[in-house]
């Protein structure tokens, strides 16, 4: 049977090392609560490692999603040149304008040709054409 | 990553790490509190593995929640947690209707390969667990927060919700209350049949 932590009158401090039967405590009253504090700190109880586990497993699930860190791809050519006109609001004025042209060169307004005059007119505006060169060149 | 490496960082460190995301913080975190909060919820429920297993875990589930919206330097974390796991113990006590089960509290073997002396050690906590279990749920909490888990009075003032005052009248109470249940344990296993 061990020894329960009573003093006794020969080991009031030391009652693990006393003869237990041979000790009688000087009163049933007197005990020695630190060495019963002293034994629960010792002998802590354990968690189970599996619940150990399954906390561990627990608190990464309520865990907050950590911010992206990951650097971001690099974007393709495309889209390289799509940041470069101006995105996709760029790309839109891009191509209503090229639209535009290209309506003006088959069909053009009738108010344009007040404007320019006629195409021989407009070949005045081209002092030296590629063909004059041409000719002067030899 | 070995929770070791991360022994000195505070609690409120982490657990702000762990808000953003840090899954090592999670588990040093788990492996620095989780045992801790177990054994106090076993203390404070007279020795029930399983349910002081639950309320552990319930604890910290409390505590991942509150993580996000944790106030740096208003509570310690410890503090807080040993309040949840006190209150969520006393909840389950107050559901039991004749308090702790004393027979929950594990018996120790003598056949156990144990040498002596640790046969010793846990023969005293099996019989101090015993007669914690017949104190009242606040006087017990103060002493096995006192005694036990060594806390300041301020401290165990601000998770019992009381003046420090108040827990050194509860502990003083709760001691001599121990004195005498383990006094009459003594007399009632006796000496005399040792050897």
């Amino acid at each position: 049977m061990p020894n329960w932590g009573m003093k006794t009158m020969t080991d009031p401090k030391t009652p693990s090392n006393a003869s237990p039967g041979r000790d009688i405590p000087a009163a049933f009253d007197d005990v020695d609560l630190d060495v019963f504090f002293a034994a629960a700190r010792e002998t802590a109880p354990d968690p189970a490692p599996d619940f150990m586990a399954r906390l561990t497993q627990e608190a990464l699930a309520e865990m907050p999603v950590a911010p992206a860190r990951a650097p971001a791809a690099v974007p393709g050519l495309w889209a390289q040149v799509r940041q470069a006109i101006g995105g996709w609001p760029g790309l839109a004025g891009l191509a209503a304008a090229c639209a535009a042209g290209v309506w003006i060169g088959v069909s053009p307004p009738t108010g344009l040709d007040a404007l320019w005059g006629t195409s021989v007119a407009l070949e005045s505006l081209d002092p030296i054409g590629s063909f004059g060169l041409a000719l002067m060149e030899g | 990553m070995p929770y070791d490496a991360m022994t000195d960082r505070a609690d409120e460190e982490l657990l702000a790490a762990y808000a953003t995301g840090d899954a090592s913080a999670a588990r040093a975190l788990t492996q620095r509190l989780g045992p801790r909060v177990f054994a106090h919820a076993y203390r404070m429920l007279g020795g029930d593995r399983a349910e002081a297993e639950d309320v552990a875990q319930e604890a910290l589930l409390r505590l991942w929640r509150a993580a996000p919206e944790w106030r740096m330097g208003e509570a310690k974390v410890t503090t807080w947690l040993y309040r949840v796991t006190a209150n969520l113990c006393i909840d389950r006590m107050r559901k039991r209707r004749s308090g702790p089960d004393l027979d929950a509290v594990p018996e120790i073997a003598d056949d156990a390969p144990s040498a002596a002396a640790e046969l010793q050690q846990a023969a005293r906590a099996e019989a101090l667990q015993r007669a914690l279990n017949q104190l009242p749920d606040r006087q017990r909490q103060a002493v096995v927060l006192r005694h036990i888990e060594g806390l300041s009075n301020p401290e165990i003032a601000q998770i019992m919700d009381i003046g420090p005052r108040a827990v050194e009248s509860l502990t003083a109470r709760g001691k001599k209350a121990l004195e005498a249940l383990l006094a009459g344990r003594r007399a009632e296993l006796g000496y005399e049949d040792d050897d």
